[in-house]
């Protein structure tokens, strides 16, 4: 049962991009427009859980590190540079996200060096369930991604702040003159999908090795799951996520470990061509 | 020293090219591609693997230019019918895309060893009446590309395009079919790379997947934007800052001691970051653009 194998490690490589596409969504939906410096984001994140991690040993410290530095830090981008660019065109949020994409990766370089940095998590028997195996360190990143989303979904679905933010995705001229502040949902919205990305990150970072680079090759698969899922919904960027974790791990013995990113992309060209809303996205579409 | 400047101006004419590409796709007809790096990429590799087969330079050059437009036209028919933000999204894909399949299809690339020992221009001038024969030729087709972009700029089809750039639905409104012109301006402005990458190959004699990373496309990006979108002056003003910032970045490491290459290359990409991101906010129009506007 060999695919059974690529399965699971697909599902826990599916739940990081789910994440990351999360973030994208929220931010595409909302602020409306593709946020290029969601994989810096996640690199933030990593180092953030790799330092906190080294400083006390405890993955649950380094978790919190990963969702409080990398919010502040995406909070920061949008005081500084997304909020003074709200009224202009899509382009110029588009170059300054990939600015910041470019100055986070930058610091990162400086403050971290460029040699490759590992989570030191202790090596754990792994249970065996007939052919396939799964490490306890799987379950409890599963576990830790599924305590995200609850919380994210529970956010946006359960509380006041929540509601306004999907008002505003929903439309945001009917959403002001509801009386909903912009301010406070443009806050709460770069807060969430900062610790999302922080999330992500973290988990991308325990899983394989972290460089200053290795968020911002996590964007096409991300971008891919957001359209996938149909731009401006979460639970599309979770679904869409985890089929193509799924997808990408099962398809490796076919076109070869490099080739995955590529097989995104593919997937993105298809999707945009053949129904852009995608899977669970509003009829006003990509074109 | 005056090989130096020579080299210097060689590799900032091939950057005047890559941005005159750009100019005419983003500046002038407003279409956000952010893979240009991967048009580039196909000159390079094709007018490469060309000449070192013995095919002549003419015909490598060609080749490359015709390849990298005709990888731009299957995308543009693809995605032009996407908005802009996607259109940019699917452009950086593809050129990650290429990347991808340069460091993987070894066979034929050599993969991430890359391919030395690309012949050179005026091989058997020799010596630095190469390297001027070189400049003059790279220089001459600057010329006429920036010409040629003047030129589209002022006819019908120039204000065709800048109209698509303005109001697209109005220009659907007049019976014209924007899809076909932005197909157009992509192959053309696609081609332009592929002949800078030819250039680039046959100079450097050297060529890795390395060097055809994301960050060239947004070297490219922040020359056009310092410069002044959408103008053939703002371009090569735009380049030749960009190429000060390179160069200078260099002479810091020799000034600054215990500077590591790897600690320079994370200062280069901070310093990109971080005039893209100050220009956007509060000089949209450039340097050579109009003062009076924002």
């Amino acid at each position: 049962m060999f695919y059974a194998q690529l399965l699971v490690n697909g599902l826990v490589q599916g739940l990081v991009i789910g994440l990351a596409a999360l973030s994208i969504t929220l931010v595409f939906g909302i602020a409306r427009f593709p946020n290029a410096a969601t994989g810096d984001f996640m690199t933030f994140g990593a180092y953030a859980a790799l330092s906190a991690h080294k400083a006390t040993g405890s993955i649950a410290m380094g978790g919190l590190a990963a969702i409080i530095a990398t919010g502040v830090i995406s909070l920061l981008a949008y005081l500084a540079v997304f909020r003074r660019l709200a009224e202009r065109s899509v382009v110029a949020l588009l170059v300054a996200s990939i600015g910041i994409a470019f100055f986070i990766r930058a610091v990162l370089g400086v403050a971290f060096g460029h040699s490759q940095q590992v989570f030191q998590v202790p090596l754990s028997r792994p249970y065996v369930f007939g052919s396939v195996r799964i490490t306890p360190l799987d379950l409890q990143l599963a576990a830790v991604a599924l305590a995200a989303l609850a919380l994210v979904f529970a956010i946006l679905y359960l509380t006041p702040i929540g509601r306004q933010m999907r008002a505003v995705a929903d439309n945001r001229d009917l959403a002001r003159v509801s009386g909903i502040r912009p301010d406070r949902v443009m806050i709460a919205l770069w807060l969430l999908a900062g610790s999302v990305a922080g999330v992500a990150g973290m988990m991308l970072g325990i899983k394989t090795i972290v460089t200053p680079e290795f968020g911002w090759e996590m964007l096409l698969p991300a971008f891919t799951a957001a359209i996938l899922g149909g731009i401006g919904s979460p639970v599309g960027a979770v679904v869409a996520g985890l089929l193509l974790g799924v997808v990408q791990e099962v398809s490796t013995p076919f076109v070869g470990f490099t080739y995955k990113i590529a097989l995104a992309f593919i997937i993105m060209l298809a999707v945009l061509l053949v129904r852009p809303r995608g899977l669970f996205g509003r009829l006003e579409g990509a074109r | 020293m005056e090989a130096y400047f020579i080299a210097i101006g060689i590799i900032a004419l091939i950057y005047v090219i890559l941005s005159l590409g750009l100019t005419l796709q983003y500046g002038l007809t407003g279409l956000i591609n952010f893979g240009h790096v991967g048009f580039f990429a196909i000159g390079a590799y094709t007018s490469a693997l060309l000449a070192l087969k013995g095919v002549p330079l003419v015909f490598s050059f060609a080749a490359a230019a015709a390849l990298a437009g005709l990888a731009a036209w299957p995308l543009g028919l693809v995605s032009l019918r996407l908005r802009d933000d996607y259109f940019a999204i699917v452009t950086l894909g593809f050129s990650e895309v290429v990347r991808i399949v340069i460091t993987s299809e070894r066979w034929l690339t050599n993969g991430v060893q890359g391919l030395p020992g690309i012949p050179r221009l005026y091989e058997g001038l020799g010596g630095s009446a190469a390297q001027l024969a070189v400049l003059v030729t790279v220089l001459a087709v600057t010329l006429v590309g920036a010409w040629i972009i003047r030129r589209i700029a002022g006819s019908p089809f120039g204000r065709l395009i800048e109209a698509i750039r303005d109001n697209e639905e109005a220009v659907q409104a007049l019976g014209k079919d924007p899809a076909r012109f932005k197909v157009q301006v992509l192959v053309v402005g696609a081609a332009l790379a592929g002949i800078a990458g030819a250039f680039y190959a046959h100079y450097i004699t050297y060529i890795v997947p390395d060097q055809f990373i994301p960050l060239v496309t947004f070297y490219v990006w922040m020359a056009i934007i310092m410069g002044g979108v959408g103008r053939v002056s703002g371009a090569i003003v735009g380049t030749a800052i960009l190429m000060l910032f390179l160069e200078g970045s260099r002479f810091l490491r020799d000034i600054v001691p215990g500077v590591s290459e790897v600690d320079m290359a994370s200062v280069r990409i901070g310093a990109v970051g971080l005039l893209l991101v100050l220009f956007i906010m509060y000089r949209p129009q450039g340097l050579m653009g109009d003062y009076t506007k924002r």
